[in-house]
């Protein structure tokens, strides 16, 4: 089958022709405006999906890909000639991303319409959630870091008006500044990356990156910052990294995205779980190489990774609120995404992001049916309180099940997604820790982080969901969950695939567990680190019809269990891999145990830790003080003064002198052109004009008196002095 | 009657009250017999001169045309007249010094 290049392009004007169109009826049709919104975001799950199938089970190969680009816009002066390409860039990575996107965003776009339907702006919520979908498409298919940063920005435009969708709140309006003003300094840091990159490469493409690199163009460049020559490659590489912080909520730029729960439970599940903070990640994994080169940036991103993943996990097992204890859960699973980036878990991270969107865009879903149901008459509020919930279990089956399913998944418990790629970073982190002790550190945060989401987590079901009912009117008013369509089935599509099977056919994807067949290791067989020296001289297509079966070929890649490494080294890894798996198994199960101990049978009392760890228990409620930190130190100490100054630099120095002296510089000027003008144009050109006419009027009024034979007279005087001149 | 002279002295004699009509009389009808007697002298003066010197019918057709003019200048005058008479009650020339009414 061929593609055309609208095939693909349609995959991202689809939802971005619905924006468009509901924009403008959404007031008046929100129902159509749904309508349209969800044919939209199916039909562009079909042209991922097809794309998808094309190239998992088409290609089988882990090199292939597909790049067209076109020009955006030339300019050519002073001899230099500018050409701006855009273009697309398809490889596995790419395909499995669009397949995931569309796939969690259809999902949640038909939750919506059950959780959003009695909202008074249902259409809004659509708008703007095909907007996100259609940026978050853009982005993935981008083959640039410029459009690439387009979409991102788009993205981040689409979070802060969902962040505020409830903008008669105060909270969410603060929220979306927070949230927005946050991932605007990792945005600002991004963008001067992607412009050192450019002044070295000359080219804003992935693959002239990745050539540059093979060609080792950033080896030995080096930037002069203040006088001191750093190498290029870390400083491009750290700019680039402080986007990922910025959007994937890394340490220390996390403090936004709990507040961003403020918006619409499906958005937080798309935006705020599954996509956007997820395209952090995926920025990552795409400028991998470029991070391998300084020696120092994987270990950074390792320890940011690692100190996120157990940061925001401490803080979630305090979290009292449904979705701050998801919201923190969501930070630390993008702390272990990053971490895999970090050890170089490139497949890992990758296959972490795509079972982390699944499974996490499940338990928000999971939430929010059960938020929408607990309804306080009181105070007409939807309760989100875990301590007023409890034995939900009865009141609602499938969500209960749909949750645990995704709880053992980020629990890690076997045979769900979540132990497959969880347990392969942090067995990557052991073998780097191996090689280089500093990796301990990184390694060993993420197998604590590990034992705390086991605990948190089940924590979270068993107050909400087991247990005697806290709130006894309030459980009295749920209502038994009924199935419904729109309500149950995304909930449980997506749980079932929250299965580890899907994804990987071993249970550590290692040599534990002996797999059926090589097919079945399809992650790990097509998504590889992108080899930068298949680069060198690399021909861009052209933009023209998309050729799947295109004239290049590329190698059929085939499972390797040794990972490229020779006999010994690849057993020494499945060892330690092996020690990793059983320790995570370990380390789930005593969390779970933990939980239910506390929870279910009550003989440890939870309250014992707080009143003995106070001081850690009040900082953790306090989300270590950061949110404090940042408004009390940098901003009020910092910002406010740098504001307070350049506001005097503004009124005293520049308002004062330059314009109210201009003022007075202005007021004489006028004082003078005022006199001249009265005098010599008004009075003497003007009036004096009028005056010397009147006057001459005054003399030819005589002539004109209307009387007939004074005319007559003078017609007769006139003509007899002619006659008298020629005679 | 081979001299052109006498014609030549009536048509000015003629032309001359006529235009002292014009100026001297202050009635409008009077005034429109002025111009009649005016037009006369020159139609006239065509006759004489196509007599005695061209010695064709120009200055008869000619004269035929004044004659037409006249009639049709008289009515258009007197119909101004009465119309003015209307609106001002008078047909004192000197109350036609204003256009406006």
């Amino acid at each position: 089958m061929d593609y055309t290049i609208t095939t693909v392009a349609w995959i991202v004007l689809l939802p971005f022709f619905a924006f468009v169109i509901n924009a403008f009826i959404v007031k008046k049709v929100p129902n159509v405006a749904v309508g349209i919104s969800c044919a939209a975001i199916f039909g562009s799950f079909l042209l991922s999906g097809r794309i998808f199938f094309d190239f998992v089970f088409g290609k089988y190969s882990a090199d292939y890909h597909v790049h067209k680009v076109f020009n955006w816009f030339d300019l050519n002066g002073g001899g230099q000639e500018f050409v701006m390409k855009m273009g697309i860039y398809i490889d596995n990575m790419t395909a499995m991303m669009l397949f995931m996107v569309t796939g969690v965003a259809f999902l949640i776009h038909i939750f919506s319409t059950y959780y959003m339907k009695e909202d008074t702006r249902y259409g809004r919520f659509f708008v703007y959630m095909s907007l996100f979908t259609s940026a978050m498409l853009g982005l993935v298919l981008s083959d640039n870091l410029i459009s690439f940063f387009i979409f991102w920005e788009l993205m981040g435009f689409c979070s802060y008006s969902l962040i505020g969708f409830y903008y008669e709140k105060e909270d969410a309006g603060n929220a979306n500044i927070k949230a927005f003003m946050t991932t605007r300094i990792g945005d600002v840091f991004f963008l001067l990356g992607i412009l050192a990159i450019y002044f070295q490469v000359g080219s804003f493409t992935f693959v002239d990156i990745y050539a540059a690199i093979s060609s080792g163009m950033f080896t030995d460049a080096t930037v002069t910052i203040f006088g001191f020559g750093l190498p290029l490659a870390l400083i491009a590489s750290l700019a680039i990294f402080m986007g990922t912080i910025g959007k994937s909520a890394q340490f220390p730029l996390q403090v936004w995205l709990p507040d961003a729960m403020m918006g619409p439970t499906p958005c937080s599940a798309l935006i705020h779980a599954a996509t956007m903070v997820a395209a952090g990640v995926y920025l990552s994994l795409r400028m991998f190489p470029l991070y391998e080169i300084h020696p120092f940036m994987l270990p950074f991103i390792a320890t940011i990774g690692g100190i996120t993943a157990l940061g925001a996990a401490t803080i979630a097992l305090v979290q009292t609120d449904f979705k701050a204890v998801l919201a923190y859960s969501t930070i630390s699973q993008l702390g272990y995404m990053v971490l895999g980036v970090g050890v170089g878990a490139y497949n890992a991270a990758f296959m972490h992001l795509i079972t982390h969107a699944i499974f996490k865009a499940c338990l928000f879903l999971a939430a929010g049916s059960v938020i929408h149901s607990l309804h306080d008459h009181h105070t007409h509020q939807h309760v989100q309180e875990m301590p007023r919930m409890g034995g939900l279990k009865n009141k609602m089956k499938f969500t209960w099940f749909a949750m645990w399913c995704c709880t053992f998944a980020i629990a890690g418990v076997p045979f769900f997604s979540g132990f497959v790629s969880k347990d392969r970073i942090l067995g990557d982190a052991l073998v780097m820790a191996m090689h280089n002790p500093y990796y301990w550190f990184p390694a060993t945060l993420g197998f604590i982080g590990a034992l705390l989401t086991a605990f948190y987590m089940c924590r979270m079901m068993f107050l909400a969901f087991h247990g005697e009912p806290r709130d006894k009117d309030l459980y009295d008013h749920i209502h038994e969950e009924k199935f419904s369509w729109n309500r149950n089935l995304p909930l449980l599509i997506l749980a079932l695939f929250t299965l580890g099977v899907w994804f990987s056919g071993s249970l550590t994807g290692q040599k534990l567990v002996k797999v059926a067949s090589d097919k079945v290791e399809w992650f790990d067989t097509l998504i590889v680190k992108p080899k930068t020296e298949n680069f060198k001289n690399y021909q861009k297509q052209n933009w023209g019809p998309v050729d799947i079966k295109s004239t290049i070929s590329f190698p059929v890649s085939k499972y390797d269990s040794n990972h490229g490494l020779s006999e010994e080294e690849a057993h020494h890894v499945h060892s330690v891999h092996s020690i990793g798996a059983i320790a995570s198994i370990i380390i789930a199960f005593s969390g779970i145990f933990i939980a239910f101990m506390m929870y279910i049978r009550k003989s440890w009392n939870p309250g014992w830790w707080v009143n003995t760890f106070s001081t850690w228990y009040r900082a953790l409620q306090n989300k270590y003080y950061f949110d404090d930190m940042y408004i009390k130190g940098i901003i009020q100490k910092g910002l406010i003064p740098v504001n307070n100054f350049l506001a005097w630099v503004d009124m005293g120095i520049y308002d004062k002198y330059a314009i109210d002296g201009w003022e007075k510089v202005n007021r004489c000027a006028f004082t003078v052109s005022k006199w001249f003008d009265n005098i010599f144009v008004d009075t003497i050109a003007v009036d004096g004009t009028g005056a010397s006419v009147r006057a001459f009027n005054v003399i030819l009024r005589t002539f004109q008196s209307g009387k007939i034979q004074f005319y007559i007279i003078m017609i007769i005087l006139v003509l007899s002095s002619y006659i008298w001149s020629l005679a | 009657m081979n001299s052109m002279y006498p014609f030549l002295f009536l048509s000015f004699f003629m032309f001359v009250i006529g235009l002292g009509v014009m100026i001297a009389r202050k009635n409008i009808i009077a005034m429109l017999l002025g111009i009649e007697l005016i037009l006369n002298a020159s139609a006239l003066n065509f006759v004489t001169y196509t007599r005695f010197v061209n010695q064709n019918l120009d200055g008869h057709i000619m004269s035929l045309f004044i004659i037409i003019i006249a009639a049709a200048e008289a009515a258009v005058g007197l119909a101004i007249v009465i119309r003015f008479f209307q609106v001002r009650e008078s047909i004192h020339i000197d109350d036609a010094a204003q256009l406006q009414a």
